[in-house]
């Protein structure tokens, strides 16, 4: 007991103080669960409290039907039956038995009608292949074989966490119970009868085109074989050699999105787009709603700081705001700002940010921001006049004084080395932080109790940075290949900055070509901001 | 005089004691037990399980009657054992408050503690502190899923060692909460917890195995990468998880990653990570903390740091050609990007379908 674990020396009184105050409670507990103990003016004592659980106990017996009655040896102390829908209820699952020469449904529990909506015997004896999502037939296939089609399996090591190869064909002994399984696949899930859905799988469903949804489940089990002689009412394969019948016992859960959404507080609407960027302010994530804001691809931007896109007049407010983000915990709003779409115009956004700190090194390894359109006829206008001049594009002009950034005059200074110099800033605040020393020190204190520590590494470089989070991950275009960042022996290949800008689309077809023509066509249209005749221009075809 | 007195309250008392007893042995006889396990419960047992009982009956008094009640008990109980063997784990049923109503029996495979044992003590008692507070959150949801690390009695051969030299175990809980609508409205949390299986799972062309340093950069990934994702497993070395997967599943992935750092093993749940060329697929992580390696005579080789290996298995299969925007599908919507009012809007996509035309 655990009580007793503590005291060693404490008086014989305060133990049996403490054992009858644990009983009093005890019986405190059972009085409240008897309806027979419930409206009482004055405490009951504890040999009424007894018998009257006594006599409930009895009563529940008696109205519960056998089952539930059985006094005699259960181990479980529930019976059969309620333990196993207990489990499947916790569970959100079904039992489902399948052979593995045909995938036919030799066994499913009832539960499987709360899961997909259909009947037991809707299922029993119909091909598996029937209700999985025809996308996920290879997986399921691949994993009820039996035969050498796929012999390389895969083992790991369970001491080591190494991958062992069996490259042998696979024989009847990774058949046997306890060769387990493990995989997810979608199901159909009827429609039928839509009174009987559940709240529970709607979530989870997706729709298709026909009249079915599906819903993902994780299934787990393992292999069973029973040799035919057992089996008069189950088919017989004459025609095997074996005379077994293998089947795939698992059991089946719902698969549940809903407890691993992005917090709600992260709500992308249509006029909104993602994105993340190295703490030095170059993109490594742009999602694909942003092209519609921007202009630019996802491929065109990754690599590039975002203070290229930003108004001179932003700087210094978003300067700031980026030094902020990378010292703070909370979410940074900024204010409004301008950015500069691909056609030199500017759209007005207001973003989101906030800084990810990776919980083992403790450094801070990017930002994610939520970016919102902010939208108003007053704004295009003069997005338009400013926009319009395209020697923007080219050339960075003098920029107002930021606090940290020497600002002699005639100082033309790439926008991007903002973003570089506010990292390198918190990175030598890093190294000036951490201890020298590399001991067994956890960074998660005395609870780690199980496993000796390697301590983090600290200090980075930014050109590290660069080569870890450049050019990532999305690249079209053939010319350019991926860096392969660092090796695990080797020192990390340097990057100079231009490679890491991707040009975007440059392997046309003719219809590419014709396009892209046809684009800059308008685009001249659109940033004298007319509206150009028909007879003007002049198709190429 | 005064002796008689005192001999009969203390005769009264023996009395006492033993209607007492008796009627404690009366309780117990009602309670489905093993004979065996009958005759060792002390007092508080007795009481912990009735609570326990009462309980579980109403818990159960929803049950509708799908399931065929009248199997027969040795077939029943070799389904259960089927159920709980695919499993691979143990049911727990919660109360608000965290008591564990009830445990099924095969609890003493995994923590080395029986259910009569534990059945009716808090569920606080037996957990990391650190966990408490997750508990505590999940106790008021709906539907849990959350790794937690509770003492475990089992020394490595399997033998059952006193409480007091307890090590922790991690376990992994799904499941759901159940209300019970009679008599009074309670709600419980009916759980399936499992030690999460990373060896002996034969693994698929749909799922590959990655290792990690523990700031979850990769150090390893095997070829089966390269079908799935289009990345070439060197082109990943020295890159971070975080950089593969999408920018709205950095919570998700920093929570799979606390729990490795403070659980050693983890589930990520459903994340987005990107393939090469665009587009992304639909992932869960089962993973976990590797000790260190030191080559021994024994076991020679090259020494391993600590660090995580983690399962990846694909939820859907990528699409053939990635959703990248077709050409016109681009210029449309750069076309929507440039042009400012509806109308100039119009005419643009107009002049496109004439072309095409």
């Amino acid at each position: 007991q655990q009580v007793k674990m503590k005291c060693f020396r404490e008086p014989h009184r305060q133990i049996e103080k403490r054992r009858r105050d644990k009983m009093n409670n005890l019986i405190d507990e059972l009085a409240a669960m008897i309806p027979a103990c419930q409206p009482m003016a004055r405490k009951l004592d504890k040999l009424t409290v007894l018998r009257k659980a006594v006599q409930h106990l009895k009563a529940l017996k008696a109205g519960m039907g056998s089952a539930f009655s059985e006094t005699t040896c259960n181990p479980s102390i529930l019976p059969h039956d309620d333990l196993r829908h207990l489990l499947l209820r916790a569970a959100d699952g079904f039992l489902l038995v399948v052979s593995c020469d045909r995938a036919k449904i030799l066994f499913i529990s009832e539960s499987v009608s709360k899961i997909l909506n259909f009947s037991r015997l809707e299922l029993t004896g119909q091909s598996l292949f029937d209700f999985i999502h025809h996308k996920d037939i290879n997986k399921v296939k691949e994993q009820l074989s039996s035969s050498e089609m796929y012999p390389r399996q895969r083992l790991l090591d369970a001491a080591t966490g190494v991958q062992v190869q069996v490259d042998a064909p696979v024989r009847a002994t990774h058949l046997t119970t306890g060769a387990r399984r493990s995989f997810f696949c979608r199901m159909k899930h009827s429609r039928l009868t839509e009174k009987h859905e559940d709240k529970h799988s709607l979530p989870t469903a997706s729709k298709k085109k026909d009249t079915y949804r599906f819903c993902t489940l994780h299934c787990t089990g393992y292999m069973r074989s029973w040799p035919s002689s057992q089996l008069d009412s189950l088919e017989a394969d004459a025609d095997k050699e074996s005379s077994t019948l293998t089947c795939l016992v698992t059991m089946c859960r719902l698969y549940s999105h809903a407890s691993h959404q992005p917090s709600k507080d992260i709500n992308v609407k249509p006029t909104e787009f993602v994105t993340r960027c190295a703490i030095d302010g170059k993109f490594t994530f742009v999602d694909q709603q942003a092209t519609t804001v921007i202009g630019y691809l996802p491929q065109e931007v990754l690599g590039t700081s975002c203070y290229e896109y930003f108004h001179q007049d932003d700087l210094q407010h978003l300067a700031g705001k980026h030094r902020q983000v990378l010292r703070s915990k909370e979410k940074i709003e900024t204010q409004c700002y301008k950015f500069k779409t691909k056609y030199g115009s500017y759209v007005s956004l207001q973003s989101q940010w906030f800084s990810f700190t990776n919980p083992w090194t403790k450094e801070v390894e990017f930002i994610v921001s939520l970016n919102r359109v902010i939208s108003g006829p007053g704004h295009t206008k003069d997005e338009e006049e400013a926009g319009s001049s395209k020697a923007l594009q080219d050339d960075i002009k003098q920029i107002p004084v930021i606090p940290g950034f020497s600002s002699g005059t005639g100082t033309m200074i790439y926008a991007g080395s903002i973003g570089t110099q506010i990292a390198n800033e918190l990175i030598d605040s890093y190294r000036v932080n951490s201890s020298p020393s590399s001991g067994a020190s956890s960074p998660f204190g005395p609870a780690q109790e199980k496993c000796p520590l390697v301590s983090p590494q600290t200090s980075r470089s930014v050109s590290d940075l660069n080569n870890r989070t450049g050019n990532f991950p999305t690249v079209t275009n053939s010319n350019h290949e991926a860096p392969t960042g660092i090796s695990l022996l080797g020192e990390p290949a340097q990057l100079d900055l231009d490679s890491m800008v991707v040009p975007g689309l440059s392997s046309f077809s003719s219809d590419e070509a014709a396009m892209a023509v046809i684009m800059s066509l308008l685009e001249t249209d659109v940033n004298m901001g007319q509206s150009g005749e028909l007879e003007d221009l002049h198709w190429p075809f | 005089e005064r002796n008689l007195v005192q001999a009969i309250s203390r005769e009264a008392a023996r009395r006492r004691r033993r209607v007492e007893s008796d009627v404690f042995g009366d309780l117990s006889r009602l309670l489905p037990l093993q004979p065996s396990v009958r005759a060792h419960l002390d007092k508080p047992s007795v009481i912990r399980l009735t609570l326990s009982y009462i309980r579980m009956h109403t818990v159960l008094k929803g049950n509708s009657d799908e399931e065929e009640k009248n199997t027969e008990e040795f077939e029943a109980s070799q389904e259960t054992n089927m159920y709980l063997g695919i499993l691979e784990g143990f049911v727990m049923v919660l109360s608000t408050e965290g008591d564990m109503i009830f445990l099924s029996d095969n609890v003493s495979k995994y923590m080395g503690l029986t259910q009569t044992e534990l059945m009716g003590h808090n569920i606080f008692e037996y957990t990391h502190p650190c966990d408490h507070e997750e508990i505590r959150s999940n106790l008021r949801l709906t539907k849990r899923d959350f790794v937690m690390r509770i003492k475990s009695a089992l020394t490595h051969r399997g033998r059952t060692a006193n409480l007091k030299s307890a090590t922790w175990k991690v376990l992994h809980c799904q499941g759901r909460a159940k209300v019970c609508v009679d008599p009074s409205a309670v709600s419980c949390l009916l759980l399936t917890c499992r030690p999460l299986p990373l060896s002996h799972t034969l693994l698929s062309r749909y799922t590959f195995t990655s290792q990690h340093s523990m700031d979850m950069r990769f150090t390893y990934c095997d070829q089966r990468l390269t079908s799935l994702l289009g990345y070439r497993p060197e082109e990943l070395l020295g890159r971070s998880i975080y950089d593969l997967c999408h920018a709205l599943d950095t919570s998700c992935l920093n929570k799979n990653h606390l729990n490795l750092c403070l659980k050693n093993q983890s589930v990520s749940g459903q994340y987005r990570m990107l393939v090469k060329g665009g587009g992304y697929v639909w992932v869960e992580s089962h993973s976990a903390v590797i000790p260190s390696v030191r080559p021994s005579r024994s076991r020679p080789g090259i020494p391993q740091p600590l660090c995580i290996l983690s399962v990846t298995y694909v939820l859907r299969c990528v699409w053939a050609d990635p959703p990248v925007l077709t050409v016109l599908e681009m210029t449309i919507l750069r076309i929507s990007a440039l042009t400012l009012d509806s109308q100039t809007l119009i005419v643009n996509l107009t002049i496109i379908i004439v072309i095409i035309n």
